[in-house]
């Protein structure tokens, strides 16, 4: 099981070598690395029903750009020009004009993402229900809701990481 | 046991947890959604948060095993002041429900309170020791923000004793307390005692 998790995006973006001390205390908690990485991998499985990858990746670029957090931003801006997503879509998301993509779905869940990323506490039930209420199901919603959380989670990760 | 604690509307009472939207129902659950709700908690299905959690199951598999790694790993941080950092990041992000529960296990573990007290007052400046404090000012600084946490920052950590793998422990306790907050605070809401 001691794989030196080449694809480990964490390891990646923060250029931790095996022969760093970072990289050898963030082993000591290898499981921690290991679900880390597993909940990324499930989040954008293609195979995961619900919202498609793309939406996903969109979600996670906004997030980490409210954050900040540049360098996750650019993996997942890269990851969205790999698969061919509208270019107009992800410059409007750099711009936080959100209403100017003209997409009500995107345009619901970017907003549930600002908020919960700028101002979780503000987020009510009403916040809430506008999401079924742009067509998501809760499966959908649920999705959606753990994929920010982990953004967030591996931004703190990032940013305290001294290689 | 321990006094109850009412401070700016927080508290170490035992909440309940309701789901905004709808959750999975049991008899309707798949095999794969009963064995991810069984590993991940003794009390899952009975859980309207599992419950809501389990409509994506290898979401939540993978959440709990980073959860439990997290918060129950033998070694490194005590799971004490894991507790602390996590009620303080509750505190911070609003989240009544998760510090009820996490002020709850930090005294159970403990064995005393003085500290939550202080933090449901004013998490800014509360600690019992330097220690503690350093991993009070550090949880805030990591939640409120993050791109400003540098190598200053863990240097205050190390300066308090904290060795590289409890600044580990800290790090990943308050990195899956800004995810728990957010799926508590805003995908339902507590249920407090009636009086």
């Amino acid at each position: 099981m001691l794989n030196q998790s080449p694809s480990d995006t964490l390891d990646r973006l923060v250029g931790l070598l095996p022969q760093s001390q970072t990289y050898a205390a963030r082993r000591e908690r290898e499981k921690v690395v290991f679900a880390t990485q597993g909940s990324e991998d499930g989040l954008f499985d293609p195979a995961l029903p619900g919202l498609s990858v793309e939406e996903r990746l969109y979600v996670a670029l906004y997030a980490c750009l409210l954050t900040p957090s540049p360098d996750l931003a650019a993996e997942y801006e890269s990851r969205l020009r790999k698969l061919g997503a509208n270019l107009q879509t992800i410059l409007l998301i750099q711009k936080s004009d959100i209403q100017g993509i003209g997409n009500a779905r995107l345009e619901a869940i970017l907003n549930f993402t600002h908020t919960l990323i700028t101002k979780p506490i503000s987020a009510d039930k009403m916040a809430l229900s506008a999401l079924p209420k742009a067509g998501l199901s809760t499966p959908e919603v649920v999705t959606l809701a753990q994929l920010f959380h982990l953004c967030l989670t591996k931004f703190d990760w990032l940013q305290a990481c001294v290689p | 046991m321990s006094a109850p604690i009412h401070i700016n509307g927080f508290t170490n009472d035992t909440l309940g947890w309701k789901a905004w939207l709808d959750v999975v129902q049991l008899a309707q659950a798949t095999p794969a959604q009963m064995s991810v709700l069984e590993e991940s908690h003794p009390k899952a299905k009975e859980s309207d948060y599992y419950l809501f959690l389990v409509h994506q199951p290898e979401i939540l598999r993978q959440r709990s095993l980073a959860f439990n790694a997290i918060m129950y790993a033998p070694g490194g941080l005590s799971r004490a002041e894991r507790e602390l950092a996590s009620t303080v990041v509750s505190k911070i992000n609003g989240c009544v429900y998760c510090a009820s529960v996490h002020a709850q296990r930090f005294e159970q573990l403990a064995k005393r309170q003085d500290v939550i007290e202080q933090v449901f007052e004013e998490p800014h400046g509360a600690g019992t020791s330097d220690r503690e404090r350093a991993i009070v000012d550090f949880s805030i600084e990591l939640t409120l923000n993050p791109d400003h946490v540098n190598v200053s920052s863990i240097q205050k950590l190390k300066d308090a004793g904290l060795q590289n793998s409890e600044i580990l422990d800290l790090i990943h306790s308050i990195a899956i307390f800004a995810w728990a907050n957010r799926l508590m605070l805003n995908l339902g809401e507590p249920i407090f005692p009636s009086v």
